[in-house]
């Protein structure tokens, strides 16, 4: 209480400070990787979040990759970097000021951290896009209780999470079918492997196995197989996958808000990076339909609310 | 020609623009339709090179061959494809259909290209199958975009085409560009030749109405149209014509008025020529008859016997009366020829017979001046009048010994100008004609250096009658002469043959005087002292005479039972009587065909046809004893 107190009084005496002439210096920065709607509107709701928890607008200033490159002197408290370019940049630079990455997969963060030689710590922590597995193969047997058999791709940036997977799936009972991608391992022959038999093909994100180029294909192929695809984003399930599980930007942008403050109230970060601790169902009834499958988001989206604790 | 000419230009006037812009339009519409075809034509097989890739992309992605292969051979539906050939991107054919008729290319451009074989007609089209990008905007996608691949090319599509179906829809465009040019130059022309028809239609009509007034028919006038664009130029023509044709009338009345002028001038002229030539023969009749007695007379008188003294005297007397007699020839002659009276009787006969004639007349008559006269003939036969070529050539003849006192007198005729001419000369010595002369000397009474008309030197009127003569018988006249150096005169006359026409015994007959002995003549005469002089002279003849001064008198003796053997009457007998008349009152009285000739001092033309078509020789007075014996004669010799 008394920390607050005085987290309360110093904000107070910045901003007398800095009241008739001089502007206060930010507590928060955050950096855009780009203008973009998703990092516009996350951060949208991380200002008004910030500012609901009491924090005053001018302690926030929200700048994009090339602006913020144009004014190094800013130290705020903490950076929240919008993006893989914005969390690329900050990595690269060294503040020392904390830095939040947001709104970037989990495969992205890692591999920026393996390029820079850093470790993932309280001081440059990150928000995953990602929904956590446990989360996933929850909201599978949602949707499919008589769920028998699950195809997985992986690609060089998700293969990590196999043992993970494999552990669920045992959990569960369900049979894992598995097939490796890589520059050797052609797509078409593993999604080939997978779709033969399975009840559903879980996306999991890696750009190697999911990219623009290959999601046309891989959706023809599992509707030809009548497989239905569960995949990691909204645009996924607008581009033909049966059900999608993923975190909105607005989601994101109240979550990191909430790690903003934390670390303004002098917390750490999570050194290993936190999952989104809400999320968004979406199903695409069409394809639903052309399966022949019923499937109701509000069942699924209470349930695996229910399940996790969050209000619904 | 002039229409034809304009019809042919206005033609070429309308047609070479309209030909010209058909000529363009057709042009522009090949270049475009043609330059369109091939454009849109590459843009289809373009297009549907990508469709089939696209389509070909999961069959690629997924290695179905089967996939592909059905593709292939549907797209084979498409005409003018020769073969389609998919093939992944090692270049390894995936799938083909049709004949393939070129050679894989070692290196596939990830591009679209397209290449044309020229040799073969056909098209080659290679089209890069890539994956299809679905632009997700994903959050997930931005990491990794970076150092993501460019996109990767599945395979190639590689349509072949032929062209030939295409150049035949490019022949059938140009052909029908050529039917559309072609009909719009026809339908111009055709437009052309009927609106060029509408000029020229009033033009033909203006040129034929020029055509007709220039022919001289100024009643010709030119229909007037409403809607003629010549109208105006017709209307002036109208009123040309019209001025023509009223100038026309207007001197085709002067001219009527001066023809009628002139013929009563040349009737005025006529009726003074007759007046002339009505006084001359009445002067000529008039002393004829005393002349006519005058020399019977003395003929009468130089056969009785008289002294030295007397003898002389009646020669001169005789002389006297011979150079009366000559000028009331030589006037007679005239009068005749005045009154176209001289018949012309041509005939073929021998131009010796002539010659022969005039050497005995003229011999004489040229030895007594001193002269030597010859005479060289030869032996054509000429088509001619002998009695009026001897007269020409005996009057000739006669002038060159008159006017030449010593020398030579040559009568010659040579063949000449390829033997279709005789020109017949008259050459002397004498003393030539002056040139200033040449021409006067035809004129009647024209004599040179003769003011006091003396006698001795002619009457002047030989050289007028010579020519006369010679322009009667269409033979032409030259003289040519020097004073000093004598004189020529040339007469051409045509040649011939010999035929039968020939009267031999015309002019040449010899007289024989003695015939006339014992013969009986009834002689009607009124005038007292004709009829006595010529009764002496028939008389001295040892002619019995039955002597009556008219017809009456005449009957009288015949129905006495007089039968003379010839009748000698005057034409001009007392009351209404005359000698045609008496002669077949006598023959019917006397119930034979008596022989009878005519005698009278009138020249008159009709006298003589009436003579003519009665079948009496009328001669005139004074009548030559020699003539009148050599008539007698031959009437004579009918009995």
């Amino acid at each position: 209480m008394l920390l607050r107190l005085w987290i309360l009084l110093a904000c107070a005496w910045q901003v007398c400070l800095a009241a008739p002439g001089a502007q206060a210096a930010p507590l928060v920065v955050i950096v855009s990787s780009d203008n973009s709607a998703a990092y516009v509107e996350t951060a949208q709701s991380l200002i008004q979040e910030l500012e609901r928890g009491g924090l005053s607008r001018h302690s926030v200033l929200q700048l994009n990759a090339s602006q913020w490159s144009a004014s190094r002197d800013e130290s705020p408290r903490l950076y929240v970097a919008l993006g893989s370019e914005a969390a690329d940049l900050l990595a690269r630079s060294a503040t020392g000021v904390p830095v939040l990455c947001a709104l970037l997969p989990r495969g992205s963060f890692e591999s920026i951290l393996s390029r820079e030689g850093r470790k993932g710590s309280s001081r440059f922590s990150a928000l995953f896009l990602d929904q956590p597995l446990a989360r996933q193969f929850h909201l599978i047997r949602l949707a499919f209780p008589a769920l028998r058999r699950v195809g997985v791709l992986w690609g060089p940036e998700s293969s990590r999470d196999r043992s993970e997977l494999r552990a669920l799936a045992q959990a569960s009972a369900v049979q894992l079918v598995e097939a490796e991608v890589s520059k050797d391992a052609p797509l078409f022959p593993a999604l080939k492997q997978v779709l033969d038999g399975t009840d559903l093909l879980l996306a999991v994100p890696s750009p190697q196995v999911y990219n623009n180029s290959t999601i046309q294909n891989i959706l023809l192929a599992s509707f030809r197989a009548n497989v239905p695809m569960m995949a990691f984003s909204s645009a996924y399930g607008r581009a033909g996958a049966l059900l999608a599980l993923y975190v909105t930007p607005v989601q994101v942008g109240v979550q990191a808000a909430q790690m903003a403050r934390a670390v303004l109230e002098g917390k750490a970060l999570p050194g290993s990076g936190a999952y989104s601790n809400d999320f968004q169902i979406s199903v695409n009834e069409h394809v639903a339909r052309s399966l022949g499958l019923s499937l109701d988001v509000q069942f699924l989206s209470r349930g695996l609310r229910q399940s996790e604790g969050l209000p619904w | 020609m002039v229409v034809r000419g304009i019809r042919n230009r206005i033609l070429l006037a309308a047609m070479l623009p309209v030909s010209l812009v058909a000529l363009f339009l057709v042009a522009a519409f090949l270049l475009i339709g043609m330059g369109g075809t091939e454009e849109a034509h590459e843009q289809h097989l373009r297009s549907f090179a990508r469709q089939l890739a696209a389509s070909s992309e999961y069959g690629l992605f997924s290695g179905n061959v089967d996939h592909l292969q059905g593709l292939a051979h549907a797209a084979m539906q498409e005409p003018m494809l020769r073969s389609v050939v998919i093939v992944n991107p090692s270049g390894g054919i995936m799938a083909s259909a049709g004949q393939v008729g070129y050679k894989m290319p070692a290196q596939l451009s990830a591009q679209e290209v397209l290449v044309h074989d020229g040799e073969r007609g056909t098209v080659l089209l290679l089209q890069p199958i890539v994956l299809g990008q679905l632009a997700l905007h994903d959050l997930f996608e931005q990491g990794a975009t970076a150092g993501a691949a460019p996109t990767p090319v599945l395979g190639h599509v590689l349509l072949e085409l032929s062209n030939e179906k295409f150049q035949i829809k490019q022949q059938q465009l140009l052909l029908l560009g050529l039917l559309l040019g072609l009909a719009g130059v026809l339908l111009g022309g055709l437009l052309a030749a009927r609106l060029g028809q509408r000029v020229i239609g009033p033009v033909a009509r203006v040129s034929r109405l020029i055509e007709r007034i220039g022919q001289g028919e100024f009643g010709a006038r030119a229909e007037m149209r409403a809607q003629d664009p010549l109208r105006d130029l017709q209307q002036a023509l109208n009123r040309m014509a019209e001025s023509l044709e009223s100038g026309r009338d207007e001197m085709e009345r002067r001219i009527a008025q001066a023809t009628q002028e002139l013929r009563e001038k040349k009737e005025e002229a006529e009726l003074a020529t007759r007046a002339k030539s009505r006084f001359l023969a009445a002067a000529s009749h008039d002393l004829r008859q005393p002349t006519h007695a005058l020399g019977l007379f003395v003929t009468r008188l130089g056969q009785l016997t008289h002294d030295a003294y007397a003898i002389e005297l009646i020669a001169n007397m005789d002389h006297a009366v011979q150079a009366m007699r000559d000028l009331l020839d030589a006037l007679l002659d005239i009068s005749r020829l005045d009154a176209g009276a001289v018949p012309v009787h041509l005939q073929a006969f021998a131009i010796d017979d002539v010659f022969g004639q005039l050497r005995t007349e003229l011999t004489l008559v040229a030895a007594n001046k001193g002269l030597r006269l010859r005479i060289r003939c030869c032996k054509a036969w000429v088509l001619s009048d002998p009695v009026q070529l001897h007269r020409i050539l005996l009057n000739l003849s006669s002038n060159a010994i008159r006017y030449t006192n010593e020398g030579t007198v040559l009568l010659s005729c040579r063949v000449k100008e390829g033997g279709r001419r005789a020109w017949i000369e008259v050459w002397d010595t004498g003393i030539g004609i002056a040139p200033e002369h040449q021409e006067s000397i035809f004129k009647e009474f024209y004599q040179v250096d003769n003011l006091a008309r003396e006698r001795s030197k002619g009457l002047g009127l030989g050289l007028n009658i010579v020519q006369r003569t010679a322009q009667l018988l269409g033979h032409s006249l030259q003289l040519c002469s020097r004073p000093g150096q004598g004189s020529r005169f040339r007469i051409e006359v045509p040649l011939t043959v010999p035929g039968d026409v020939v009267d031999r015994r015309g002019p040449m007959r010899k007289e024989s005087p003695d015939d006339l002995a014992g013969l009986v003549v009834q002689v009607i005469e009124d005038d007292a002292l004709a009829r006595a002089g010529l009764v002496n002279l028939l008389q001295s003849w040892g002619v019995r005479v039955a002597e009556a001064p008219s017809l009456a008198l005449a009957l009288e003796q015949v129905q006495k039972g007089l039968r003379p053997d010839l009748i000698i009457s005057d034409y001009r007998l007392p009351g209404q009587e005359n000698g045609i008349e008496s002669v077949q009152r006598l023959r019917q009285a006397a119930a034979k065909e008596i022989p009878a000739c005519l005698i009278s001092g009138n020249t008159d033309p009709d006298l003589m046809q009436a003579a003519k078509e009665a079948g009496l020789t009328l001669m005139h007075k004074p009548v030559r004893p020699a003539k009148l014996r050599s008539l007698m004669g031959r009437l004579a010799q009918r009995v």
